[in-house]
């Protein structure tokens, strides 16, 4: 492996690849941090220009705005309660009131290492373990994805604890949005009422941008004050970050392997990873943390899982031509038009170009950090501007990225209509993370569920046959029978912290 | 008069100077034009962005390559008929919504309703299963096994009823075998769970065979078309078996033909058919072509009619191989 990073290192050492890394990383910083469009919507743009480059530079382009888009959702999940991009949702659950309570430069400087952090983990995991972790993801099939998924989906209990109810209840309306449009199983139409803007199902992020900006922006209007001057302080370039990160190392490195593991199996994505990173940081938290209330720790979590997840998702899109998430299946078309084939010959034929590849993703890390922490100050000022001015920029830029996805009216409409939805919700005490988890968990464990059934010969039998799947489960149901036992025998069973 | 106002007026005025000066029917295109591609990110977008990209240079403005996936690609369709018909919008015409959509009652157009420029790619077929497997060696030894318990193995063919699963079906129809389909949400998924051991065989295509080719072999190729044999290492076409599936020309493959709404003008069409074809002629288009697996046609408009009509009849009968494979295993 260090052949390919030796042998890597001469492509890698160019000027036009290490300007074209920053400036990736900064437009993916951007393109993250702007609601609506993401890493995705970056790397398809810059496509064709990467098909005129040096392979190395090309793909290091594009690694670069994946690794920073990942991370840029978080910058106006954190400033204004708004995620950027979908993967960023947890993160506005500590990341916000942080940033209320005026410590909006921590909270951005802690995102921005954190994601850089936990993608180093990721890419130090890609570069050490691709084959073998890729063999393991191999034998994730439909019953372990269906095991991962309900887990998953157990964390909107954590999510959501002061109100667990409320919580579960936003997230069967996630569930329920997610099953309309064509049913992958059988092609059958779904609520989608013969209109063929539904054929597709419901875009998360027009969801997003309706429960979180378009639901923010008429909290605020509601709140007045439109033209006072906010009071904000100046925030100088710092990298005390890092040392509030590394404070919570163990969160730290439990999230990026969390992060890690979840992109490297295609199909399970970021945003699970960074709610089940931050559903077990708070369970592991103590009380006085204060998690859901500006709590550092959870902003580590879930900004080094997504985070890790680029390394992770990395893994089986080199390893085997299964890409990772969709950014994945897009960087892997350009490998193809660069005249590279992913698989394992790639590692055989092109160990060069694979060692530059991994150094351009580390590069790209060390990129966010730098450059992340130096813009923050920047990125701050935005909540210097008054209200009147802020919040239809914040609208306007929204809904272009909103109709950006699929050049829509109709995404505009359905994040007006989760807007109203959010809006609602949020003035009745609901929680709104639920209902993302909810779209993203439940199309995994359904479609998995029947597959499931499909392949096994003998009904529910497949779940007892595969080891990693029955584990997984006979481990959601101890917890779910933990939960449901009285107080009191759970008293009896494991005497409490204070004695 | 405030300052603002002389403002105003004299930004009032530049425009309407601006609108006189210009020609009364300016010369298309004068602005951005949007090409609406029907599957998400991967490898096909990644082929009509290198086509786009290169007749965005012939005409001197920006594709824009709209992804909207849905309804096996119906509502890329139905979403480029709601534009209008000025040539600013044109169709990635993938096989799937072009024409078997409208087979399967799914779609209310036929092939005639659209007015094509050139066709673009094709992908042909295989079927494949592992490299270790022990239970069969070859594609006879395959229909032997299933032939010997029927209905037990499992495939995938990507989708349910899309092109690799009418002509995989029509092939075990061909054979009087049959197994059971499992969809899949990205192709992807059902190669890796041809790697572990859930699924007996699947469809492939040559960019995930050469990727894999360690772990697969390719047990037949599913088209009549001796060049493909290269895109799989040599390996045996269907017919070298005796199976007759029925399915000529592009009919077994899936394939695409740009397309714009019909009642687009006369000289629009002409222009971007020039732009595609100049586009498609590049030496350097047809080799990053060929790099993602995708095989450059190059049919006329002309011969739009001809071929695509051979399709639509063809994938008649495929469809009926489904409906017959889902009697079998409903045990009918």
């Amino acid at each position: 492996m260090f052949d390919l990073l030796i042998s890597g290192a001469g492509l890698i050492a160019s000027p036009l690849v290490i300007i074209l890394v920053a400036l990736g990383c900064t437009g993916g910083l951007l393109v993250g941090a702007l609601p609506g469009l993401g890493p995705l919507m970056g790397i398809i743009l810059l496509l064709p220009a990467a098909f005129y480059l040096p392979p190395v530079a090309g793909m290091g382009m594009l690694i670069a705005i994946y690794v920073g888009g990942s991370c840029g959702g978080a910058i106006s999940a954190i400033l204004l309660r708004i995620p950027g991009t979908p993967l960023a949702a947890a993160t506005l659950l500590d990341g916000y009131p942080m940033a209320k309570a005026g410590r909006a430069g921590d909270a951005i400087g802690v995102a921005i290492a954190a994601s850089a952090i936990g993608g180093m983990f990721g890419g130090i995991i890609l570069i050490l373990f691709a084959p073998m972790l890729a063999q393991i993801a191999v034998n994730f099939g439909p019953p372990e994805y269906f095991a991962l998924a309900v887990t998953g989906l157990m964390s909107i209990a954590v999510v959501s604890s002061e109100s667990t109810v409320k919580g579960l209840m936003t997230g069967c309306l996630g569930i329920l949005i997610a099953a309309v449009g064509t049913d992958t199983m059988s092609n059958a139409m779904r609520f989608t009422f013969d209109n063929h803007n539904l054929f597709g199902g419901i875009h998360i992020v027009a969801v997003v941008v309706g429960l979180f900006a378009l639901s923010e922006a008429a909290f605020q209007i509601e709140e007045g004050k439109l033209d006072a001057r906010p009071d904000v302080l100046n925030v100088k370039v710092s990298f005390r970050s890092l040392f509030l990160t590394l404070r919570h190392r163990w969160n730290l490195l439990r999230s990026s392997t969390i992060g890690t593991f979840f992109g490297a199996l295609p199909g399970a994505s970021g945003i699970i990873a960074s709610f089940t990173a931050y559903a077990i940081a708070k369970a592991q938290a103590r009380p006085e943390e204060n998690y859901g209330k500006g709590a550092v720790g959870g902003v580590v979590a879930t900004e080094s899982a997504n985070n890790a997840c680029c390394g992770g998702a990395l893994i089986p899109t080199l390893a085997l031509a299964i890409p990772g998430d969709a950014a994945c299946a897009v960087l892997m078309g350009a490998l193809l038009l660069l005249g590279l084939q992913p698989g394992p010959q790639l590692f055989t034929f092109s160990g060069d170009i694979v060692g530059g590849v991994f150094l351009a993703y580390l590069l790209a890390n060390v990129f966010l950090f730098v450059l992340g922490i130096l813009l923050t100050p920047v990125f701050v000022s935005v909540l210097k501007l008054r209200k009147q001015y802020l919040v239809p920029s914040v609208l306007l830029l929204s809904m272009i990225g909103v109709y950006a996805i699929q050049s829509s009216v109709y995404d505009l409409w359905f994040a007006f209509i989760f807007g109203i939805v959010g809006y609602v919700l949020r003035k009745f005490d609901y929680p709104l993370s639920p209902i993302v988890i909810g779209i993203i968990l439940g199309p995994i464990a359904e479609g998995n569920l029947r597959r499931s059934l499909l392949l096994s010969q003998d009904g529910l039998s497949i779940f007892a046959e595969r080891p990693i799947a029955l584990t997984i489960l006979a481990i959601d149901l101890l917890v779910i029978l933990w939960v449901l036992l009285p107080r009191r025998v759970k008293g009896r069973l494991v005497p409490s912290r204070a004695g | 008069m405030k300052p603002f106002n002389h403002l105003k007026s004299a930004v009032i005025a530049g425009a309407a100077l601006a609108a006189l000066s210009m020609p009364a029917s300016a010369e298309y295109p004068e602005r951005n034009i949007q090409n609406i591609f029907p599957w998400g990110p991967g490898s096909a977008m990644a082929v009509t962005q290198i086509i786009s990209e290169a007749m965005a240079q012939e005409l001197g403005v920006n594709i824009t390559v709209v992804s909207t996936p849905g309804a096996a690609g119906v509502k890329s369709f139905e979403t480029a008929l709601d534009k209008p018909a000025d040539g600013y919008t044109f169709i990635d015409g993938w096989v799937a919504p072009l024409v078997l959509q409208p087979l399967v009652g799914n779609a209310d157009w036929t092939h005639e309703d659209f007015v094509p420029l050139w066709s673009a790619t094709a992908v042909p077929f295989a079927i494949v299963s592992r490299k270790d497997e022990t239970r069969w060696s070859d594609f006879p030894s395959l229909i032997a096994y299933m032939k010997e318990h029927p209905g037990e193995l499992r495939y995938s063919s990507g989708s349910i009823g899309n092109i690799p699963h009418m002509v995989m079906a029509k092939v075990m129809q061909a054979n009087d075998v049959y197994a059971r389909n499992i969809p899949y949400p990205q192709d992807g998924d059902a190669f890796k769970d041809l790697r572990g051991g859930l699924l007996d065989f699947t469809f492939n295509n040559p960019t995930t065979y050469r990727s894999n080719s360690d772990a697969f072999q390719v047990l037949a190729i599913m088209t009549e078309n001796e060049a493909d044999r290269e895109m799989f290492d040599g390996a045996p076409l269907v017919g070298d078996f005796g199976t007759d599936m029925g399915l000529t020309g592009l009919s077994p493959t899936g394939w695409h033909w740009y397309v714009v709404k019909p009642g687009t003008p006369d000289d629009v069409v002409e222009t971007l058919r020039t732009a595609m074809k100049a586009a498609l002629d590049r030496d350097d288009i047809q080799e990053k072509l060929k790099a993602t697996g995708f095989v450059p046609t190059m049919y006329s408009p002309d011969q739009y009619d001809e071929i695509v009509g051979t399709v639509g009849e063809q994938l008649i009968s495929a469809k009926e191989a489904i409906a017959w494979e889902a009697d079998k295993i409903a045990g009918k």
